[in-house]
Formats: C-alpha cells, sequence, structure tokens
C-alpha cells in the first residue's frame, strides 16, 4: 500500500514536470519564424520608394489603399525566392488581390534579371535597395509575404515560401474575413 | 589496410582555403564606425550587445555579421549621431521586431513564465528535496 501511494507520488511528479517543460517547449521555444509581426493590425508603416519598373514613380503606403493587397518580399539573391516564384504564376492566372512586390537589398539589373527570367506576375514592385523599408516593416530576410486590407492595416505576416498549401490554409480565411469587413 | 582520405598535397591545400575562409570572415567583422565621443562610442558598444539579431539564433548585434545585423548597427550609429537617446533607439527597434530584440526583455505578462520560470523550478525542487529528506529521515530513525 505503501509503495503504492509512493509509486502515484513520484508518478505525480514525473507528470507535473514534462507538463512544465512542455509548457515551456511552446510558450519560450517557438518556431522564430512563427514570431508576429508588430505590425499585425495596425497600419502599414509610411515609406517613400521608388518603383522597380518605373523609377520615375514614388509609391507610399497610400498605394494600399482600395484594395486588399499580398505584398511579397523578394529578392534575386533569395534561393527560397525561386521556389516560391511559380506559385505567384499560378495565383496571377485567378487571382482577386493586388500582389505587389518588395524587391528587398538588391541591385536593379540583378532584379530585372529575377523578372525576365522567372516572370513579373506583380502589379507593381517597391524597389528597397538598401533594406531600409523591410526594417520599417520589420522583416528578417526573403521571402516574406504581408496581407494588407483595403484600409491598408497589416493582417498578416508569413516568413518563409508560400505554398499552396500554406495560401489555402492561412491566408484563404484570412482574405475570406477581410473581405465580410474582419 | 587504412588509406588516407587525402594526400599530403591536398591536405596542405584544404589548410590553405580554410585559413583563407576564416581571415576572410575575420577581415569582415571589423567596424568602421568613427565617433568623435568616447562616451557615443560605449553607447554604441552597449546597445549593439543589447539588441539581438532578429534573423541569427542567439547572437546579437555586435556578434553577427548578417546584412540584417549590418543594417540594424548602421540605423544605431546614425541615430547616436542624430542625439537620439537610447531608450529611442531601443523603441525604434522594438516597434519593429518587438521584444524579441532585446536580449534582456522588459518583464510583461506574455514572458511571465520565462522570469518566474526558475523561481517556480526551484520552488518544486526544494519541495522535493524537502519531502524526500523528511521521509528518508523518518526511515533511518526506525
Amino acid at each position: 500500500m505503501d509503495n503504492n501511494s509512493n509509486l502515484i507520488k513520484n508518478s505525480i511528479i514525473i507528470l507535473s514536470f514534462f507538463v512544465i517543460v512542455t509548457a515551456f517547449y511552446f510558450l519560450i521555444g517557438q518556431d522564430k519564424t512563427k514570431l508576429p509581426s508588430q505590425l499585425i493590425d495596425r497600419p502599414a508603416p509610411t515609406f517613400k520608394v521608388q518603383d522597380l519598373l518605373e523609377s520615375e514613380l514614388i509609391r507610399s503606403e497610400a498605394d494600399f489603399k482600395g484594395n486588399i493587397t499580398l505584398l511579397n518580399v523578394w529578392a534575386s539573391w533569395c534561393p527560397s525566392c525561386y521556389v516560391e516564384h511559380p506559385f505567384w504564376k499560378d495565383y496571377a492566372k485567378n487571382k482577386d488581390l493586388t500582389l505587389v512586390g518588395l524587391n528587398y537589398r538588391d541591385t536593379k539589373p540583378k532584379a530585372m534579371k529575377f523578372l525576365r527570367e522567372q516572370g513579373n506576375f506583380f502589379e507593381w514592385n517597391l524597389f528597397d535597395e538598401n533594406g531600409r523599408l523591410g526594417i520599417e516593416f520589420g522583416i528578417y530576410g526573403a521571402p516574406e509575404t504581408f496581407l494588407i486590407d483595403r484600409d491598408g492595416k497589416v493582417r498578416y505576416r508569413h516568413v518563409g515560401v508560400v505554398s499552396p498549401e500554406v495560401y489555402q490554409d492561412i491566408f484563404l480565411p484570412l482574405v475570406e474575413k477581410i473581405k465580410k469587413g474582419f | 589496410m587504412f588509406k588516407p582520405l587525402f594526400t599530403t598535397n591536398t591536405s596542405k591545400l584544404i589548410v590553405i582555403i580554410l585559413f583563407g575562409l576564416f581571415s576572410s570572415s575575420a577581415i569582415a567583422t571589423i567596424d568602421t564606425y568613427e565617433f568623435n565621443d568616447p562616451k557615443l562610442e560605449a553607447r554604441f558598444q552597449k546597445l549593439i550587445y543589447e539588441l539581438r539579431c532578429p534573423k541569427c539564433q542567439n547572437q546579437n548585434l555586435a556578434d553577427s555579421n548578417s546584412e540584417l545585423s549590418m543594417d540594424l548597427k548602421n540605423i544605431v550609429y546614425e541615430k547616436l549621431i542624430k542625439g537620439e537617446s537610447d531608450q529611442q533607439i531601443l523603441d525604434f527597434m522594438k516597434q519593429r521586431y518587438g521584444e524579441f530584440i532585446l536580449f534582456n526583455p522588459e518583464m510583461s505578462q506574455s514572458n511571465a513564465l520565462l522570469w518566474g520560470g526558475p523561481i517556480i523550478f526551484l520552488v518544486v525542487a526544494i519541495g522535493v528535496f524537502l519531502r524526500w529528506y523528511s521521509n528518508n529521515r523518518v526511515i533511518d530513525n526506525e
């Protein structure tokens, strides 16, 4: 009987230990790619940058207003962007959102070469040569994709490649929510 | 019979290449920030040790050579030269990258477990030890 109660006590202690460790794992050991953006439910940062293809055009956060926008951060030096890009090609065929590129820390000739070879499916591209706009958006690198609503508010940020599955499971429900007025 | 993986000449070449790689990274870490005021330089050093490289695992801006860290270091430098306070610079970083960018995050509701965790562990450990100790003492007396 005493042995049994000791066994129960020890089991409770061991179980509690595992519960605490698991809680720590989920609360602290987060995947850094899952860190939420500081911009969620806030207006996109204010900026003024050159359009990649039309240098004389200066783009700003005001350009996001009126449409639901997917802002994709890409660069010619980013291997994952080459993996992701075919998705945007398929997306562009029947898209219902404005697809905008943010060319991050790149040179114009290399960025143009990327778009020539991989295809340009973006309606327009922001040219962030020195990475300062990227910092305003709090980005970690490329690729990243922001979902911006009609009021210019950031509703979601995805770090990493957007695949058909990611779009279907994560973006689409949010897009539907935005369309209904959030 | 043991057969060496590389010939002597290949081994030498590998060593030379490795030296080359390490020396280039050593060159890359030399900072080129110039300060007229040593106090400003001390504040710069303190800030880049306090700020975490957002895309690296457990590295501060001072130790990281990533391009993002370089950009953030440049911003710290520019803001110091412009006369901004340490708190203004930390707030700027926090607004964009959250608490995660601070190596010593301020205590908040979301990280309360992180701060309180070690104390909880200590209390549990002492409790378990005292229980074990009192149980054993009873057995000794018998």
